[in-house]
Parts: C-alpha cells; sequence; structure tokens
C-alpha cells in the first residue's frame, strides 16, 4: 500500500504566526495545513493522514494542552509539537508526561522548527508502520482455529512438541500438524520469529 | 501525600521499619547534595522514608539496582554533568523507576530534553517541599 503524503496541521490563533509557518514549511518541502482553532481542527482531521501537528498552548476556546487531551481520548498517536510564547516549566512538563513529541517556546529559530518537524514526521512514519505490521499479525492471529491457537500460545511459551501434546492431550504428530499450520498461516520462517510476533502485538506491561 | 507511618529511617538510609515490619519502606536516592533550600527540602523527605545521599550520577546509577529504590531525584548541583545521557542509561536499567529531576527556574528547553530522555518529572529550584512531596508520594505507590 502507498502511503499518503505527509502534512503538517498548524493550530494557532494568530493568523501571522499560521501563514509565517505555512510559508517556512512550503520553503523546506513541506505540505502544510492551517488551523485558527482546536475546534476547526478536531472538526476536520482525517486519522488516516499521516503527518505531525504543531499546536500553539494558548488559544481561545480549547486550548492546546487540552486538544492534546481531546487527542489522547481518541487514540490518536499522531506527534505533537507545541510552540508557546508563554511556558514555564509545569506546562512543559505536563504537555511531555501527556506524550507530547516536542516543547519549543517562541521565539525559535526556523531551523529549529524545522528540525523537530522533520523527526516528527519520521516518528509518525515509525508509528503507522509499526501500527501496519501489528495489524497485519492480528489480522493472521484472526484466521487461526481455536486449537492452533493453543499451539501457538504453549510453543511461543517454550514448550517442545511433546509438552504441548501432553498439555492438550492430543498426540505429538496432531501438535506437529497444528503447529505447520500456525507456521503458515501466521507468515513465520521460525519459531524465534513467531515469538517476536506474539511480543509485538502483547500488551504493554 | 507520604505519611511518617510510611516508615521509619534517617539521612543515611539505615532505616528502620520498627513495628511495621510488614510495611515495605523504599528508598528515594538523591543524587547530590544541592542548594541549601533543595536539601534542606529532600532531607525532610527522610523523616518519612530512607533517604541516600549518593554524592554522583554513576553512584546513583549502582545504588538504584543495589537498594529498594523508590524513586531517584536528581539534584540541581548536578546539572554540570550530562543529565540527559545518564537518563537514558537510567531508563535502559531501569525501565520503571521515577526519575525527578530538579532544574533552573525557567529553562524550559533543559526540563524538555530532561523529559524526552526519561525524566518522569522536572521540579523548579527551589523546590516546595509540597510539590516533591506528592510528586515522590505518587511515585511510590
Amino acid at each position: 500500500m502507498k502511503d499518503l503524503p505527509q502534512t503538517v496541521y498548524v493550530v494557532d490563533d494568530d493568523d501571522a504566526v499560521r501563514d509565517s509557518l505555512r510559508m517556512l514549511l512550503k520553503s523546506a518541502g513541506v505540505h502544510a495545513e492551517t488551523c485558527a482553532s482546536a475546534q476547526e481542527f478536531l472538526s476536520s482531521y482525517d486519522a488516516s493522514q499521516p503527518g505531525c501537528l504543531v499546536l500553539d498552548v494558548r488559544m481561545p476556546g480549547m486550548s492546546g494542552l487540552e486538544m492534546q487531551h481531546e487527542l489522547n481520548l481518541r487514540g490518536v498517536t499522531m506527534p505533537v509539537i507545541f510552540i508557546t510564547g508563554h511556558g514555564d516549566i509545569p506546562m512543559a512538563v505536563e504537555a511531555m508526561q501527556h506524550g507530547a513529541f516536542d516543547f519549543l517556546q517562541k521565539p525559535f529559530r526556523d531551523q529549529e522548527l524545522l528540525d523537530r518537524v522533520q523527526r516528527a514526521l519520521v516518528r509518525d512514519a515509525e508509528n503507522r508502520a509499526r501500527l501496519r505490521h501489528t495489524d497485519r499479525i492480528r489480522e493472521r492471529l484472526a484466521s487461526l482455529s481455536p486449537r492452533e491457537r493453543e499451539v501457538l500460545e504453549l510453543v511461543t511459551q517454550g514448550k517442545a512438541n511433546k509438552m504441548v501434546a501432553g498439555d492438550l492431550g492430543v498426540s505429538q504428530r496432531t501438535v506437529e500438524i497444528h503447529r505447520a499450520h500456525v507456521m503458515q498461516k501466521m507468515e513465520a520462517g521460525s519459531l524465534a520469529e513467531l515469538v517476536r510476533m506474539m511480543m509485538a502485538v502483547a500488551p504493554s506491561p | 501525600m507520604l505519611r511518617p507511618e510510611m516508615a521509619g529511617s534517617n539521612d543515611n538510609g539505615a532505616g528502620t521499619n520498627g513495628d511495621r515490619e510488614s510495611q515495605r519502606v523504599r528508598t528515594i536516592i538523591v543524587a547530590g547534595q544541592s542548594s541549601d533550600r533543595t536539601r534542606e527540602v529532600l532531607r525532610a523527605l527522610s523523616g518519612f522514608t530512607n533517604v541516600i545521599w549518593p554524592t554522583s550520577l554513576e553512584s546513583a546509577l549502582a545504588q538504584t539496582s543495589s537498594q529498594d529504590a523508590g524513586c531517584l531525584v536528581i539534584a540541581d548541583d548536578l546539572r554540570e554533568e550530562p543529565i540527559d545521557e545518564f537518563l537514558q542509561e537510567a531508563r535502559e536499567l531501569q525501565r520503571n523507576l521515577p526519575i525527578f529531576v530538579i532544574t533552573n527556574p525557567d529553562d524550559v528547553a533543559e526540563a524538555v530534553s530532561a523529559m524526552r530522555h526519561g525524566a518522569t518529572a522536572v521540579i523548579e529550584i527551589p523546590p516546595s517541599y509540597a510539590a516533591l512531596c506528592e510528586e515522590v508520594s505518587r511515585a511510590m505507590q
């Protein structure tokens, strides 16, 4: 599947800031879209669109930090770079604790922002690639029969076929057949690869 | 907030649990001695739980493995040391250990960098006892 082009969304209530950032990003060959408020962004945002967000902290209505909270509630993982002219440590810490990618104080050098945007775009691409990878693994897992799933769980715990057979009360030959099906359906070339797949979809501790 | 009955202890970390042996006392590791005001606030924490004071980041890192570390506080007199590298290393060794960095007021860039490298929170000089106690208390839970 071909990746969609990345977009940098600039959300800032200041017209001059929006225009200057759009021009700056355009000059660096980065596609940018701007919104004057958090509400405007939230009502038009398409989660399938890759990119990152440059977000002002202080805006009338919903603030940048409130918008970040809303994005977290919606499960949006797009990297957020906060920009502010009135930042302090507690504000920066709060933003970072809630998953901000970066926090930049105005005035900043153009290159500073461009560097951070580039890093955020790389992070977003990595996140999306990881997500596609785990989605594919989950699809393959869903194609397993209940018995194959049991065999998968036991072999990825390091149990030999004989032990799996004992645990499930079936013959060793039956386990071998199920195991072969598991490897085929999961498109795994080795047990190690199968274990890595299971770790990739395991819930975080 | 931390409560005095959570622990019996002293500044050297040789705390005893007295009649509350079943209650687990965890250790706060404070790297560096810090400025007077910060030291005063950090020392006040020793009334609540074990506090030990390694004088370098390396030593603090070693203590996180050997002690029953509840959290690590990096005091402001260690700001000349490569904190970001240290944080990264500490995170690799102790993934879930809460790490607090006490930093210069208004140095937002430094605070952001510390957070990016694994700090749990950054607290400005002079730290307030209430703020630090609340953060540490939350971390110990």
